[in-house]
């Protein structure tokens, strides 16, 4: 990463933590506003990627899929739903440039959720995003958004991106 | 006492049919019980699908009840399904969920099986007992039955043969969401963990009343016409007859919910087997959810997803995209199913029955005629479960 320029790093990071704190205040619109109109978003289990399955939880493959995700949050799921606050953390594990303003760039994550009926936090998910980023003057965008996780079994229904 | 009598007066079951102890859901001290006489008793358990394990040494593993067992891929082209021990001193044989391998070695001793089961290698041997012969220690396995490339296992030699088990109003849809001949390719699980009982899952997944379903609403979904029909055994075979709307202004991209599939009389199917697995084709989607309890709480689900081999790239696309939206632990359709499992189960830490309702006509007596959006359907089940626990009903 040492031959990435340091604007790149911070427009990629500031992107990110927009994304994170869009979903820890599940802030719909935010987040969809962390994508490009070629954007797409992915929630799939390190199962399936690893063997070449392409089912996934969450599978956003165009600009208007990610408009839906924000009206089912918003608007579809919301009384059955036993609602949970998250918190993500996540660190930066590489950036490789792909020409052309684009960068391909990984994180690790790991999400705890503290649901609202009974107040106690335990983990959601830990994985490792994927991304791949274009940088329009200092604006960074997804063009694509994949968050692979570790944990198989999701411990719960996941309501929300993560 | 035995352990029966224990467990029968554990709990007296309600004189009407149509009510149901919650504390059925909420006692821990029924599952040894419910080992013994459902998962280990007469029951068939569907564990694996051809498509899963398509090729000679493909394995997967899986539980059947607190059992671990897993499913080879013979040389022979042929899937058994066996315990997963080592006969030598009990050493768990596969530790991952699914793989490939030439040979199981377990490497406590070095005992070696083929893909058979049968035991083709073991290291200094000749100190072991005088009349040690390889032949008394194959892996054992389970009996197995398949149908349309999807294999049961029971561990009874009493249980039915299968199909006679599941009933022509079962196989014939299942054979349907199978792909009408069983050749599928699977793309994919979903696997998630539940926080309820297990029969608090199947009390509720599979066929329920479409009032839950805001999603429907906005979709502009009318329920088709269709057909509950249920077995004294406990199974539910739903149909209906797919409506789509044209016009569904609440999504911006509508594809997600078209359907390509051909016959639109019967494009919603929901089948559950007893005690707990669901089979369905929702649109483009064909779907095995594997269910395993974690004892009397928490159930695992693994939704197990298909296409059919004659499928054209298109087709494949289309039932990915699906699948990987619509249901499952976040999909926009399921997910509502998935926050009542984990409700109901909250709120039956209380006293009491469960009431059903809708489609009752005699609460004393157990009707095998239910409607469409009858919730009656579950209560053959139920009926079936009570027999089995050897819980007596009070009299009325
Ligand atoms: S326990 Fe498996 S070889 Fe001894
Ligand atoms: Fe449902």
């Amino acid at each position: 990463m040492s031959d990435v320029a340091a604007n790149v790093i911070s427009s990629i990071e500031n992107l990110n933590r927009n994304y994170i704190c869009a979903l820890d205040s599940l802030s719909m619109q935010a987040w969809l506003d962390c994508f490009s109109r070629r954007g797409t978003y992915t929630f799939i289990a390190e199962e399936n990627e690893r063997r070449g399955f392409p089912i996934a939880f969450m599978l956003d493959d165009c600009y208007e899929r990610l408009q839906d995700r924000v009206t089912q949050v918003d608007e579809i799921q919301d009384d059955s739903t036993e609602h949970y606050t998250t918190r993500h953390f996540t660190q930066l594990t590489s950036i490789v440039p792909l020409g052309e303003n684009t960068f391909h760039a990984n994180y690790n994550f790991s999400i705890y959720y503290t649901q609202k009926d009974n107040n106690q936090t335990k983990i959601l998910c830990v994985g490792r995003y994927q991304d791949i980023i274009a940088i329009d003057q200092e604006t960074a965008l997804f063009v694509q958004r994949k968050a692979v996780t570790d944990t198989n079994v999701l411990p719960r229904y996941i309501a929300y991106p993560v | 006492m035995s352990a029966t009598d224990k467990t029968e007066a554990l709990l007296e079951w309600p004189a009407k049919y149509n009510e149901v102890p919650k504390a059925v859901f909420e006692m821990d001290e029924l599952w040894p019980k419910e080992l013994e006489t459902i998962f280990y008793g007469a029951e068939w358990h569907p564990i694996v699908h051809r498509a899963e394990i398509p090729n000679p040494g493909d394995y997967k593993a899986a539980e059947l009840g607190e059992m671990p067992i897993f499913a080879v891929h013979g040389e022979d082209g042929a899937i058994r399904v066996f315990q997963n021990t080592c006969t030598h001193r009990g050493t768990s044989l596969v530790t991952e969920s699914a793989g490939n391998k030439k040979e199981f070695e377990c490497p406590y001793h070095r005992w070696l099986f083929n893909l058979e089961g049968d035991l083709i290698g073991c290291p200094n041997s000749r100190d072991f007992t005088p009349g040690f012969n390889k032949d008394n220690f194959a892996l054992p396995q389970l009996r197995t039955e398949e149908f349309y490339g999807l294999f049961f296992v029971t561990m009874s030699d009493k249980t039915p043969p299968l199909k006679e088990y599941l009933g022509e109003s079962f196989y014939e849809p299942l054979s349907r969401i199978l792909g009408g001949d069983g050749r599928l390719k699977l793309i994919g699980y979903q696997k998630v963990l539940y926080d309820c009982n297990w029969k608090a899952y199947c009390d509720n997944d599979g066929y329920h009343a479409p009032l839950l379903h805001k999603a429907f609403a906005l979709l502009n979904w009318q329920g088709g016409k269709g057909t509950q029909i249920v077995t004294e055994n406990g199974h539910l075979a739903f149909q209906s007859e797919l409506k789509m709307s044209d016009q569904v202004n609440a999504l911006k991209d509508a594809s997600i919910i078209d359907f390509k599939g051909t016959s639109t009389s019967t494009g919603s199917l929901v089948l559950m087997s007893f005690p707990l697995t669901v089979f369905s084709k929702h649109m483009d989607m064909l779907n095995v959810r594997y269910a395993f309890p974690k004892g009397p709480k928490g159930i695992e689900v693994h939704y197990a997803y298909f296409s059919h081999q004659d499928d054209d790239e298109e087709m494949v696309k289309h039932r990915i995209r699906q699948s990987s939206n619509l249901l499952g632990p976040c999909g926009l359709i399921s997910m509502e199913d998935a926050a009542i499992f984990s409700r109901i189960d909250k709120g039956n830490k209380t006293p009491g029955n469960a009431s059903f309702q809708k489609g009752v006509k005699d609460e004393y007596q157990l009707d095998l005629q239910v409607g469409q959006n009858d919730e009656s359907g579950n209560l053959p089940r139920w009926e079936h479960y009570r027999k089995r626990m050897g819980f007596r009903r009070a009299s009325s």
